[in-house]
């Protein structure tokens, strides 16, 4: 698939969880622009300065969490598509994303297709 | 899990060493059960029958089912019975010792009905991962550790074994765990769970297991230890410690929190009221799982 010049941001603090996220874009996709950030507020700073296309947004994260952040960006732009990644699915956290606006959950440990499946329908089309 | 559990079983009572039980353990994926192993944990024969056909399978160009039906011990019936029928890993944990020479047919049918007894699972069956059995089981580990079996203890430690079976490998055994006023901490990434009780939760071990762990866990062949390294043990709790609240949200509709996983280099790891530390041993290293109350 072809998303040439398409940038998506990945706010994570882990290092690794940001490449394997990369890694499972790259597998199936070209040409996307990667931004990464390490806590909530790298994520809104990048998101205000690069109008990223997809943000996925780990929520358990130092300084300031992916809710947090998924909810002030939101208010920044209320057509932010943002994914949450996180392994805390629990039914609460799930209701919470989906309240302030995220466009899916993903508990982790991911599977590459659910990022494949993402990327396809969020900016396979456009 | 109860191939891990009879690994800590068999190394408790001194029956095999930790090299043995690695070497063992790490052909577990390749090994294929076979039909004398399931005929004695059926209780269709008895050890010395099955070294008999083994014997006479040796000077005789003939299948081992064809032996044993020859002399009597098993039927035609039985012998398709066994063959469709599936084992548990660890009768293979077993027959791969038996196969090393580290034990005999006699000494794993003596080892599993001992274990059996021993935790007093004479009316269960072992052959299903039946969770009551499992979880008394891991009760035993907080007794050894003279710590409270609760519910949520005994949670905690299942899916914590559990975690290491599905991201790490199955080739490892729990030792003995110990409840320790201060653990010095040798490299480590701690995680808080915060909800009704706040507790540490802490994995360290030293920085070439670390590597090795690290390797599995993200699939990839780590050569030194950098930052990829330290990601994925901070991941790993995380990943695990997600999965517990989310179990425990489900289970018991309890809010807990998890605070992002912290770098412990160098102090001592201390509980107001605990530290218990979980020591699990792999081929390439003993990782510390602690929790501090």
């Amino acid at each position: 698939m072809d998303i040439t010049n398409k940038k998506i941001l990945i706010c994570d603090d882990s290092v690794l969880a940001r490449k394997q996220l990369m890694d499972a874009v790259k597998e199936i996709a070209d040409g996307a622009i990667f931004l990464e950030g390490r806590n909530g507020t790298e994520a809104i700073e990048l998101y205000k300065k690069e109008k990223p296309d997809i943000v996925f947004m780990d929520i358990v994260m130092p300084e300031k969490d992916g809710n947090e952040a998924l909810s002030e960006i939101k208010a920044f732009d209320q057509d932010a598509v943002i994914i949450i990644v996180s392994s805390v699915g629990t039914q609460d956290q799930l209701k919470k994303a989906i309240q302030l606006g995220a466009k899916d959950f993903i508990q982790k440990p991911f599977e590459k297709n659910q990022i494949s499946e993402i990327i396809e329908l969020r900016l396979g089309g456009k | 899990m109860f191939t891990q559990f009879l690994g800590n079983y068999l190394l408790q009572k001194g029956i095999v060493t930790r090299d043995q039980l690695f070497n063992a353990m790490a052909r577990l994926s390749q090994s294929h059960i076979k039909l004398g192993t399931i005929a004695i944990h059926e209780g269709l024969m008895t050890a010395n029958e099955v070294d008999e056909c083994l014997y006479i399978q040796t000077r005789e160009d003939k299948r081992f089912g064809e032996i044993a039906v020859a002399r009597g011990y098993l039927s035609e019936e039985n012998v398709s019975d066994l063959l469709s029928k599936q084992t548990p890993d660890y009768i293979l944990l077993g027959q791969n010792l038996v196969e090393d020479g580290i034990i005999s047919y006699e000494d794993l049918e003596r080892i599993i009905f001992d274990y059996k007894a021993d935790n007093e699972l004479y009316d269960l069956e072992l052959d299903v991962e039946n969770s009551g059995i499992v979880q008394s089981i891991i009760e035993k580990f907080f007794l050894m550790a003279e710590m409270p079996a609760n519910d949520l203890n005994v949670m905690y430690l299942e899916l914590m074994f559990n975690s290491l079976i599905r991201f790490i490998g199955e080739d490892f055994s729990p030792l003995t765990p110990m409840i320790v006023d201060e653990y010095p901490i040798t490299f480590g990434v701690s995680q808080a769970v915060i909800g009704d009780r706040d507790y540490i939760t802490h994995i360290d071990c030293d920085r070439e297991t670390a590597i090795a762990f690290a390797s599995r866990y993200a699939k990839e062949d780590f050569s030194e230890f950098n930052e990829y390294v330290i990601a994925a043990l901070e991941d790993f709790l995380n990943l695990h410690n997600g999965l517990y609240i989310v179990n425990v949200s489900n289970q018991q509709s309890k809010n807990i929190e998890l605070a992002p996983p912290e770098i412990t280099e160098e102090g001592v790891l201390m509980g107001v009221n605990k530290c218990v530390d979980f020591p699990v041993a792999y081929p390439f290293g003993i990782v510390h799982l602690i929790v501090s109350y």
